[in-house]
Formats: structure tokens, sequence, C-alpha cells
């Protein structure tokens, strides 16, 4: 069930993935965060549960997938708006909200629909193999 | 430039013989077939009880991650499968002694 379980790990990573970006999108219009200062976009970081080095050394069957390393604030401008009635606004009358690349979070968020398609997809062709196995030596 | 070494790990038998290794039997050999046995349904028994929780775990509150359900329901009903794999070749096997003419 190795195969079945690094996709497992992979699905739950690229859905952590989506709740990061959707979030993103969410507070684009976030003027302070709890903590009173700007909000700041964040990203997933993820990586092998393994390194590899050790994984090459041992051979395939130390494999065993994909994991959150922490979920990180991206560096970024921030974008000013000239808005004195804002309670939000500074003494000189400006509100600040983050500079959020929304075409950058859309395509992010894309390329994580198309791994966890493709990480199902893997899952699924894992299983329909294991079905087969099962079958082998069986009376038709 | 440095010559490039190359990647000693990997040879043709290790690749081979890695699952092999894996599932060999504890040293010895010493556990019977029919404690073995008992141990797959056990295991079968806890996955198809695992699955049955997340179930209900996301009826009720569906913050879980929906694929970790439909996986754990695949995975039960995946070893489900095993068992009667299992248990149709057992049968079998038994069949075809009882039937030997002696």
């Amino acid at each position: 069930m190795k195969a079945q379980a690094i996709s497992r790990s992979a699905l739950d990573v690229e859905w952590q993935r989506l709740q990061v970006i959707a979030d993103n999108l969410a507070n684009a219009n976030t003027t302070r965060t709890a903590e009173g200062g700007v909000f700041r976009p964040m990203r997933l970081v993820s990586g092998p549960t393994t390194n590899f080095a050790s994984a090459l050394r041992a051979g395939t069957a130390q494999l065993s997938g994909v994991q959150v390393y922490g979920v990180e604030p991206i560096a970024g401008n921030v974008r000013r708006v000239y808005d004195p009635a804002d309670p939000h606004a500074d003494a000189s009358g400006f509100v600040t909200y983050p500079e959020i690349d929304r075409a950058g979070e859309m395509t992010l968020m894309i390329q994580t629909s198309r791994a966890y398609e493709g990480d199902l997809v893997a899952l699924n062709l894992a299983d329909q193999m294991y079905s087969k196995a099962l079958e082998l030596g069986g009376q038709s | 430039m440095s010559p490039v070494t190359p990647v000693s790990g990997i040879t043709t038998q290790s690749i081979v013989q890695a699952p092999f290794q894996a599932t060999a039997m504890p040293a010895g050999g010493t556990a019977s077939f029919a404690s073995l046995l008992a141990q797959g349904l056990h295991a079968v028994q806890a996955k198809v009880e695992h699955a049955d929780a997340l179930v209900k775990a996301f009826a009720l509150d569906d913050n879980i991650p929906v694929h970790q359900v439909t996986y754990a329901l695949e995975e039960a009903k995946l070893s489900v499968e095993l068992a009667m794999q299992v248990r149709t070749r057992l049968l079998e096997g038994y069949r075809e002694l009882m039937n030997m003419q002696l």
C-alpha cells in the first residue's frame, strides 16, 4: 500500500496549499490583521518526507511521500490608498492594503488543482493494480 | 572540474531484492499460520473501524478533507477483498486435500 500512502500524503499537502491560497485571496482587502500589522500573503512550503540522498542510498523502499514544512509569508509590497474616512487610516490618512498578485495566486491555484488531480489518478491506478493483483490465480 | 562520482548505492540487486526483504518472515519464522491469519484479520478489522470512524466524523463536521474519508473507505474495501481472496484460496486448498483419492 506504499504507492497509495505516497499519493495520499500529496493529496493532503495540495489540499492545505489550496487553503493557503484561498486565505490569501480572501484577505486581499484586509487592512489590518488581528496582531495589528498589515496582512502578508502566505505560501505553503512542502518537501519530501525523507531526504533524497538517503532515499537513493536505501533503494526504493524508503520513499514515503511529501509533507508540509510550514507556511511562510512571501516578500512583497503594500498598497497605500488615501482614504481618511476609513477607520484603519493612519495619521496621514492612508490605508495600507497587502499587494496580492491575483494572477499569480490564480495560476498557483490551477497548478494546485492539477497536481491534486494527478495525485488522484496515481492513487486510483495504484488501487486498480492492487485489485488486479488480487485476481491473480483466482478462478476467473 | 571534479569528475562526476557515480551513484554507488543503487544496484539492480538492491532494487529487485528490497521488496522481498521487506515482507520477509520474522526471524526464525516462529509465527504460526493461524496467528498470521488472525493478525491479518485484526488489521482488516482495524482498517474498517478507522474508515467507519472517519465517515462518522465527516458526517458530524466536514472539516476533514474528503479525500481522507474516501481513501480510508477504499483502503478498507481493498483489505476486505484481500481477506476474501485469502479465504477463497484457503478453502480451495482444503477442498483439494479433502477430495484426494487414496
